[in-house]
């Protein structure tokens, strides 16, 4: 399966009367959008703003941030099973507005969270601060249950991705970068002496406000599959995760996943990219067992030499993470995890919630227990007071001045268990 | 299913016969569930399981198996890994948790621990009978 990505930057969102792209800019109606997100029933307002890296402001509570793209040519449409068919994505032409998101922010629950800071020392962290973002924040009519409002910004967001994107359908891009993954049989003839390496990716799928789609199916109702790894840069798999800002792998994350980019970097030099195996993080322990199990099976049936696993969230996934781990190492390939730390805020205590001698080769995104002070910014969209309540505050984290003194993982993608971040002892 | 909790909402969600109410705190249900463990139950859900931290929210759900044999290590690892997780986290306190927390934030940490809980209660082979 071979896809091409048309890179479209964009270095600035402006608001006009007429949506389109033209140079680098993306020009929004907002009036249009707006109509458009409206639509549902859900929503008792909706605003738009707009928000660009070096400016002070903050945006929380961060839900999702979501890349405009549009399938230009081959099979399926962006986001299968939310805003296109279920048709098989990852292949033909699509375009990707790059330099841009939307970013859907809403108080769906009482400790809601995550903070994208555009400057300052918060900015450091998160690399949606390098962004220009349009920030949808959607409120509900009332009686509105949780979960009912958490699908109806998850949907807002894919909406409004898309219709960004297809303002970028009919543009020629410059820049066009090629990704291919051969048959199984082909790749064997084509790099035989390279070792084969797949990537086990686990997805958030614990329940409520904690779950992940492919093509439009809740993950914790999958059995361990496998997708070419292209199928991931057309939206195949979306967030449904609303719990813990710092390591929660956005809609975002899922079209640019740096460990499958790192890998067809090297592919055909000095390994083989064999494929992405997608496995779930549920809550009940026999589905772990089944769900580790086939992870282990499908890396020994594709005759695997290593494999990279990237794990979501806390607690929980943690013994799917080490489970994984232990059994894909006993079929005899080696493997490489990459995970976050909880290690206190003084780093000293044990970092994961499980932990096994099969584990001896790890990644890890940083310690989400790191306490950092974030200036007080000119501008806030979204709900401030929330920051008292979300993961890693405290009662006095937002100071009288409005700096916040918080942990690390009040940071939306800081410590982010793809390694799509920016804090590193480099 | 044996339900270990102190979840008001778990309680009112299922029928009684398979709830084992611990009035009593987060840590006090793991402790439970531990001591149930060394009495021959097994684990069947995470006993960390949600994201959200052991120092944020104060309800925990836990499923056990109704049947007892010998000693089951691997559940007798996962609990004494979630108590020293617990107490590492509960080493920072959050003062606008516990009596301070507002109702309706603890209305939505009970929705959470009894929404997680159901989606265990649905994988398992034999779901019990949901009230509602």
């Amino acid at each position: 399966m071979k896809l091409e990505l048309g890179i479209i930057k964009i270095s600035d969102i402006q608001f006009a009367a007429e949506s389109k792209v033209e140079g680098s800019t993306l020009y929004v109606n907002k009036d249009e959008l707006k109509a458009l997100i409206m639509e549902d029933e859900t929503f008792a307002s909706c605003e738009l703003d707009i928000a660009r890296p070096g400016e002070s402001v903050r945006i929380t509570p961060v839900k999702d941030v979501i890349e405009p793209r549009v399938k230009v040519s081959g099979e399926g449409g962006v986001f299968p099973g939310w805003m296109a068919k279920v048709k098989t994505v990852g292949s033909g032409r699509t375009n990707v507005l790059k330099g841009c998101a939307v970013v859907t922010t809403g108080k769906i629950v009482g400790f809601q969270e995550g903070i994208i800071d555009m400057c300052g020392e918060g900015a450091k962290y998160t690399p949606f601060s390098q962004l220009n973002n349009l920030v949808l924040c959607v409120e509900p009519v009332e009686g509105t249950l949780q979960h009912a409002y958490e699908k109806a910004v998850r949907i807002a967001g894919l909406k409004a991705a898309t219709y960004l994107g297809k303002l970028a359908k009919d543009i020629e891009a410059e820049e066009v970068r090629t990704y291919e993954t051969p048959s199984i049989t082909e790749g064997i003839k084509l790099y035989p002496g390279l070792p084969r390496v797949g990537y086990v990716l686990m997805l958030q799928s614990q329940g409520l406000l904690h779950d992940t789609y492919v093509y439009g199916v809740d993950a914790k109702q999958s059995l361990t599959t496998m997708l070419y790894p292209t199928e991931t840069m057309d939206g195949a798999i979306i967030s449904g995760n609303c719990v813990s800002a710092c390591d929660k792998n956005t809609t975002y994350h899922h079209l640019n996943n740096p460990v499958i980019e790192d890998l067809y970097a090297r592919h055909g030099k000095d390994l083989n990219f064999v494929g992405v195996i997608i496995t779930n993080e549920n809550v009940y322990l026999a589905d772990k067992e089944r769900s580790s199990d086939w992870s282990a099976k499908l890396c020994e049936f594709l005759g695997l030499d290593g494999a990279i696993i990237s794990q979501e969230g806390f607690g929980n996934p943690d013994t799917d993470l080490i489970m994984n781990c232990k059994k894909i190492e006993a079929k005899g390939v080696k493997t490489v995890i990459i995970t976050d730390e909880y290690a206190g805020q003084d780093g000293a205590s044990q970092s994961l919630a499980d932990a096994d001698v099969a584990a001896n080769a790890c990644v890890t995104g940083g310690n989400a227990n790191t306490v950092i002070h974030l200036p007080k910014m000119d501008k806030v969209i979204g709900h401030i007071e929330y920051v008292d309540k979300i993961a890693g505050g405290w009662s006095g984290s937002l100071q009288e001045d409005g700096s916040i003194i918080a942990e690390l993982q009040v940071i939306t993608g800081a410590t982010n268990e793809m390694g799509f971040n920016t804090f590193s002892a480099r | 299913m044996i339900i270990l909790t102190n979840n008001p909402d778990v309680q009112n969600m299922l029928t009684d016969r398979s709830v084992c109410f611990v009035e009593g705190s987060y840590r006090d249900v793991l402790v439970r569930a531990r001591d149930m463990v060394h009495q021959g139950h097994r684990l069947l859900t995470h006993p960390l399981m949600g994201s959200l931290k052991p120092n944020e929210t104060p309800y925990r759900s836990v499923g056990l198996s109704e049947e007892k044999g010998s000693l089951d290590f691997d559940s007798l690892q996962l609990i004494e890994n979630a108590i020293e997780t617990f107490d590492k986290f509960a080493a920072v306190t959050r003062p606008d948790r516990g009596s301070n927390t507002p109702e309706r934030m603890l209305a939505d940490f009970r929705l959470i621990d009894a929404s997680l809980l159901k989606t265990a209660l649905e994988s398992a082979e034999q779901p019990p009978d949901f009230r509602r």
